[in-house]
């Protein structure tokens, strides 16, 4: 009984000890936060990449595939039936993009992805990181006629604007077809109709919304005109397909511009699969624009419809009416499970033709060192807590020595050596607890407050503390796990408890009678 | 040397100082213990043996009764105390008797070595020989354990400094004894008896107004009342007091004094007390008096 009536005493006549406990105070809160931004960065970030990667990919080691995919789904569905939730026959082959820009020609490398047309098979989340809201419902590679995104809907109102984002669609595609032919009318030397042109257009309200402006931004090629005009309806989208946002937007000033828009045209030039491979050529109309925020996939990703870029490789053998793919994408009924489908997959197919993997195994270096980060971080901030537990020795050593003639007078009135070690060690986990409670509580309403604390020192400092444009974030994900809190906690208290078993065994050796004579 | 002393307020017969040098012939013999030849032992006077403590002592089986009354006995204790290289013997030898119910005082100058040898009667240190008989049990190697269990049921002890926690009131300094007796469920279970007990002890000892003063707040006459009421609280059959007045002037120590004596002989508590100044000794019922760590023949 003492010993908590004494304990009690103690903490309340020494607050100096409280200051020993700050320093496991911040320890504990900043590891709270540090896991939780690191736990939610981990998820987003594995949430981005499982968006786009199916759970378990297989896949052929040639870009010419393999032939007959319903077979190679049976096979699979043999072996690992049970697992599978769908799979989706893909082709993925390295591209060129050209899109004109000012009258010029742009080029960039990317990674084409052949998905078939309706795309609800093709990894769950992908309709999600589209940027018109009916394409979210349901995809078919259809140009819509307006509506896209005018923010980025991640970014609420927030978000910058998306120059000239509100005519995208067919209201975008019709412009520009209008554009051209005046201006190839101009270069004809013919006057501007006024009246006769917008019959073609229904009649629609987009001629209210046209940019005056845009014409100046985008000169346009002549030739280009070209391909259109064989059309029987110039304004007739083409096949389809789905740009990654990071191919052709850029921020300027705060605001995300595009250089290619939903409506307009690109070419495509990619190799057929014959030997040697030759190059090809198609052009396609953007439809949408896809952002996971996965800057890798956003920046290389380019979806389009399977059997077009079949036809156009020539993957398909008219003998036999079988095509080819490079790659069958699986989603399992149990992500967690796609090492197992993965090792079974591997051990029945011949490994110099296919190669299987998992989505973790992907993107496995990018995993590990986002792992390998929290770790490091984890020990350091462990380390300042363990730091603190030395201040916390060296204070009850010091509170020992200031009580070695009550411990004298406790053990003349017979208390055991265990008693007055009790004392003390209820003493370190009292201050432990009060240490890492508070450290919780403060980690907590920070974890919960990061982006109203955020605002408020970009505010203070005058600087964009977690610039969106940079990290693609609007808002620091966090996410904070029960047993990660635990952990931490108990560990402080460990801390707190192991500084003060020192002192406490000292006290409880001290000599009654040298304890009675110190002065 | 056998220094007489009349016991004042003991009674005109009071029990005189009787060091003999002669080999125990009570009940101690029977024990068995090494043969100390230079072993003190009181002639017992009547009103020695007549003083037998009513048996409010617990566990204890007897309360010696083969001891004709001894309720405390050292025999050869030695101890020597080592600073750095050089040993320096406090006691040599010392052989002592304490009676059932008596106030005795020993007297020695500074070094004499008295408070070691009330330390090591109240088993707060070993000695390096000799042996320790409480109540017909021998003591000095019990476990500390067992020692630790005895200071506290069985031993009082108050101090020259009052030796009070400070960070306890009057009433909790009182009452620790009982929280270190008994565990956290059994103090909370019985709290309230003990407390009344406790205030019941203050009275007693005259400090009723001074429940929740801490001892800061305390004169120093008060304060060595209250630690007088601590020793007492758990009952024990024998107080140990180190120098109780030393650091009291004269009126107040006086009073300590005259609170002693009345436990003494209302309560028949045993008291030993060790003091340098003969006046307060010469209220003893006998005096026993320490040169050089030995029981002087002066």
């Amino acid at each position: 009984m003492y010993k908590f009536l004494l304990c009690w005493r103690y903490l309340r006549t020494r607050w100096i000890a409280l200051a020993s406990i700050i320093s496991v105070t911040l320890g504990v809160a900043t590891m709270i936060v540090v896991n939780a931004v690191m736990a939610g960065f981990t998820q987003e970030m594995q949430d981005r990449i499982r968006g786009i990667l199916s759970d378990v990919s297989f896949e052929a080691r040639s870009f010419n595939g393999f032939r007959d995919p319903e077979y190679h789904m049976r096979e699979i569905e043999k072996i690992v039936g049970d697992e599978i939730e769908v799979m989706t026959p893909t082709v993925t082959v390295p591209a060129m993009l050209s899109f004109q820009l000012h009258g010029e020609w742009n080029t960039r490398p990317v990674q084409l992805i052949g998905i078939p047309r309706d795309a609800m098979q093709y990894a769950s989340k992908f309709r999600q990181y589209l940027q018109h809201p009916k394409h979210r419902e349901q995809f078919r590679f259809e140009l819509q006629e307006t509506g896209y995104d005018l923010r980025d809907r991640h970014g609420g109102e927030d978000a910058p604007l998306r120059v000239r984002m509100e005519t995208a669609g067919m209201v975008h595609r019709r412009n520009m077809i209008e554009y051209r032919r005046q201006w190839e009318q101009q270069l004809a030397g013919k006057p501007l109709p006024h009246a006769e042109q917008t019959v073609n257009d229904d009649s629609q309200p987009a001629n209210d919304v046209v940019d005056p402006f845009a014409a100046v931004e985008r000169p346009l090629d002549p030739f280009a005109a070209r391909n259109d005009a064989a059309q029987a309806d110039p304004a007739a989208p083409l096949t389809g397909c789905v740009l990654g946002i990071g191919l052709v937007s850029y921020r300027h000033n705060g605001a995300e511009h595009f250089l290619v828009l939903p409506g307009d045209d690109i070419q495509l030039t990619f190799p057929t699969a014959g030997t040697p491979p030759k190059a090809v050529s198609d052009t396609f109309t953007v439809v949408d624009l896809y952002e996971s925020k996965m800057t890798e996939y956003d920046s290389s990703f380019i979806f389009v419809p399977l059997d077009k870029l079949q036809e156009l490789r020539g993957m398909f053998d008219r003998e036999s009416g079988t095509t080819f793919v490079t790659s069958i994408q699986i989603k399992l009924k149990d992500e967690s499970r796609g090492s197992i489908v993965r090792d079974k997959l591997q051990a029945a197919f011949p490994p110099h033709f296919y190669s299987v993997s998992t989505w973790r195994d992907k993107q496995g270096p990018l995993l590990a060192a986002v792992e390998m980060e929290t770790a490091i971080l984890n020990m350091l901030l462990f380390l300042i807590i363990a730091v603190a537990g030395f201040g916390i020795l060296a204070i009850f050593f010091m509170i020992v020595v200031e009580k070695t003639k009550d411990i004298g007078i406790l053990k003349s009135l017979g208390a055991h050596g265990s008693g007055i070690m009790g004392i003390f060690l209820s003493y370190g986990l009292s201050l432990g607890l009060v240490g890492a409670g508070a450290g919780m509580v403060l980690g907590l309403l920070f974890v919960r407050h990061i982006n109203e604390i955020r605002i408020w020192l970009g505010n203070l400092t005058g600087q964009m503390v977690f610039d969106p444009s940079i990290y693609y974030f609007y808002e620091i994900p966090t996410s904070v796990n029960p047993w990660t809190v635990a952990w931490i906690v108990i560990g402080a208290l460990a801390i707190a408890v192991a500084a003060s078993v020192m002192p406490a065994l000292r006290a409880a050796r001290l000599h009654p009678v040298e304890a009675l004579r110190y002065e | 040397m056998n220094k007489h002393h009349s016991a004042n307020p003991a009674g005109p017969h009071g029990p005189t100082v009787a060091p003999l040098r002669a080999q125990a012939r009570d009940g101690a013999s029977a024990h068995g213990q090494a043969a100390a030849t230079t072993a003190v032992t009181t002639a017992t006077t009547a009103a020695g043996v007549q003083r037998v403590r009513p048996a409010t002592a617990p566990d204890h089986e007897a309360v010696a009764a083969s001891a004709g009354g001894v309720l405390l006995k050292a025999v050869g204790l030695k101890k020597d105390y080592h600073k750095g290289k050089h040993v320096v013997p406090v006691l040599r030898g010392v052989d002592l008797e304490v009676r059932q119910g008596e106030l005795l005082a020993v007297i020695g100058q500074s070094g004499s070595g008295k408070s070691t040898l009330l330390h090591l009667l109240a088993t707060l240190d070993r000695p390096d020989e000799g042996e320790i008989w409480f109540n017909g049990q021998r003591i000095d190697n019990a476990s500390t354990r067992q020692r630790d269990r005895l200071r506290n049921r069985h031993l009082g002890m108050i101090f020259q400094f009052y030796h009070l926690l400070p960070e306890l009131t009057a009433l909790e300094n009182v009452l620790a004894p009982l929280m270190i007796t008994h565990g956290f469920f059994s103090y909370r279970l019985q709290r309230r008896r003990l407390v009344e007990r406790a205030k019941a002890l203050l009275e007693t000892v005259g400090l009723g107004h001074r429940l929740k003063h801490r001892p800061r707040e305390m004169s120093g006459g008060e304060m060595q009342r209250a630690a007088i009421a601590r020793a007492l609280i758990t009952e024990p059959q024998i107080l140990l007091a180190d120098e109780p007045t030393g650091n009291l002037d004269g009126r107040t120590g006086q009073g300590i004094m005259e609170l002693l004596r009345s436990l003494n002989t209302q309560s028949n508590l045993t008291i030993v007390m060790v003091t340098h100044d003969s006046a307060i000794a010469s209220q003893a019922d006998r005096v026993v008096q320490l040169v050089d760590g030995q029981v002087s023949d002066s």
